[in-house]
């Protein structure tokens, strides 16, 4: 009976395979960069950002917003897509979280948003997060969408900048290896297995550091 | 007393499959929880195929010639994106494992659905976009639509089944609680399941032509969910003014997505085969109870499936998804 109850497991379990299904690959992928702006009091008051998208979206979220026709999108034209973005970016904490254990950051309204773009018409979303709640001097940052729909990638060069910060504070930027999920190595397969928080591995990590 | 193990093997083997689908169906819409190592692979096979498809659109346009290249690569995404969430390969699969599971049926459904699937894509970007110049958002809306369509479609469909499935077994059971002979004509040497079905009502409907009008409503259910990489694609090369080349890309796509289809669905009927023979070497006249009892555990599956998928669409409506 056990020989069979295992037998017929198996067959239960090929079942199950066929019926069960594996994940989605990042649908929409942003270069980000960002300006850290401190307050007079020394902390953290506001993150602008600059979040570059890749061409296939981009001419998705632009589909029909040629409002004249002339092959062009205006920052007017794009404006309504630019404060719905922002709107709907509240529920997912703008992507911009403390790492874990950390205290969580609170956010005030976006402020200053617009789309920009290229002369390939991909777009660009500038806005100005307010941080309301930031200790004085340093801070850690992530950046990231734990479901990696999106996938963020900080740009290359100096992606993250400090302004008006306390003297002797500096910032260190490390972008996600979005590469890894396209050359996996045995590491990358056991941080897949590893649990819910799927998109952390691929985090972008900014922290500040202050004397 | 044979009737209540067979009966409790096939909701065990309900259990382990809904306890799957949540797993899967968690997996909707993003939220993704990976569970192997070969899961990974095949998640970087088609992150890495999505990303040179753009490139490879805008080659097209660079260079007639291209287009095939375009279209390869929409072939290989499509068959490593199929393993990922979507596509149907759920509700093919446990339909074909509720109703009379064929290799011809596999393939069959399969490539219908993944036709579909294509066709939806071209139809919502071709009227919303190409014809009626909308934005994202009303493409968006109209995926919405057709979403919570297509689940509740999912969820009818494997009612009728539970119910068709349901009164068969209910018979079943009576009729061998009654007659405690033994049915020889049912020790047929060959394992296709709807050959036990002798005590259900309507016989000739559960195994005979009625599979392909089911089949036909599991594919609408399916195919009305377009796959969201095939509307990228489609969009991104209107934009670049060769909708028709994205048009080839998606239909090559498709032919991948019913490759992975059938090849699970394949596996499905491989699996239930596979149950039948067991049970065949056990369970001698109480065979029909048990196959129905699997039959009827697939039907409550699609049902659930549909549920999970209405649910957890509500829950995960993303920013970008559209």
């Amino acid at each position: 009976m056990i020989a069979f109850a295992r037998r017929f497991f198996l067959a239960a379990a090929l079942s199950l395979f066929a019926t069960g299904g594996a994940f989605a690959h990042p649908h929409v992928f942003v270069t980000a960069k960002g300006e850290l702006i401190y307050g007079a009091n020394g902390a953290l008051k506001e993150i602008r950002y600059t979040w570059s998208f890749d061409e296939m979206f981009s001419a998705f979220a632009a589909q029909g917003l040629d409002a004249n026709g002339d092959g062009k999108l205006s920052r007017e034209e794009l404006q309504a897509l630019a404060k719905e973005n922002v709107d709907s970016l509240k529920e997912f904490a703008y992507f911009t979280v403390s790492p874990r254990g950390a205290k969580a950051l609170e956010f005030g309204e976006p402020a200053d948003y617009w789309f920009e773009t290229d002369n390939q018409n991909n777009l660009t979303l500038h806005f100005t997060l307010p941080v309301k709640n930031a200790p004085k001097g340093g801070i850690a940052i992530e950046v990231y969408d734990p479901t990696y729909f999106v996938a963020f990638s900080l740009a290359d060069g100096k992606p993250v900048s400090l302004q008006g910060a306390p003297a002797g504070c500096a910032v260190d930027a490390k972008t996600a290896d979005n590469a890894a999920a396209n050359n996996p190595s045995e590491a990358f397969f056991q941080q897949l297995q590893a649990g819910a928080d799927y998109g952390a591995q691929f985090a972008n990590r900014i922290s500040v550091r202050c004397p | 007393m044979h009737n209540s193990r067979y009966l409790l093997i096939g909701f065990v083997a309900v259990l382990v499959l809904i306890a799957g689908q949540a797993l899967a169906a968690s997996a909707f819409g993003g939220p993704a929880v990976p569970t192997s190592g070969i899961s990974g692979w095949i998640f970087a096979q088609q992150a890495a195929f999505y990303r040179s498809m753009s490139a490879a659109v805008m080659a097209a346009k660079a260079n007639g010639t291209a287009e095939f290249g375009l279209a390869w690569l929409a072939f290989l995404y499509g068959i490593f994106h199929a393993a990922g969430p979507g596509h149907g390969k759920a509700v093919i699969s446990s339909y074909l494992i509720a109703d009379g599971a064929t290799v011809t049926r596999g393939i069959v459904l399969s490539v219908a659905a993944a036709l579909a699937q294509a066709i939806t894509a071209i139809a919502i970007v071709g009227i919303a976009a190409v014809i009626l110049g909308g934005t994202a958002k009303a493409m968006g809306s109209t995926v919405r639509w057709l979403e919570i369509t297509a689940y509740a479609g999912i969820i009818a469909f494997g009612l009728m089944l539970v119910w068709r499935k349901g009164r068969a077994l209910i018979a079943a059971l009576r009729s061998s609680s009654h007659h405690a002979h033994d049915h020889a004509h049912h020790d047929h040497n060959h394992d296709h399941a709807h050959c036990d079905h002798s005590h259900g009502p309507e016989p000739s409907e559960l195994k005979g032509k009625g599979w392909l009008k089911r089949g036909f409503a599991a594919v609408v259910a399916v195919g009305l969910r377009p796959c969201s990489g095939a509307i990228f694609i489609l969009v991104f090369a209107l934009s670049q003014g060769i909708f028709a080349i994205g048009v080839i890309a998606t239909f090559a796509m498709a032919a991948g997505t019913a490759i992975t289809v059938a090849a699970i669905a394949l596996i499905a009927v491989l699996g239930k085969g596979l149950a039948v023979r067991i049970l065949k070497t056990r369970g001698g006249g109480q065979l029909g109870v048990a196959v129905l009892g699997i039959e009827v555990a697939a039907a409550i599956l699609i049902a659930a499936f549909g549920v999970l998928l209405l649910t957890g669409y509500m829950a995960s409506e993303r920013l970008f998804a559209a």
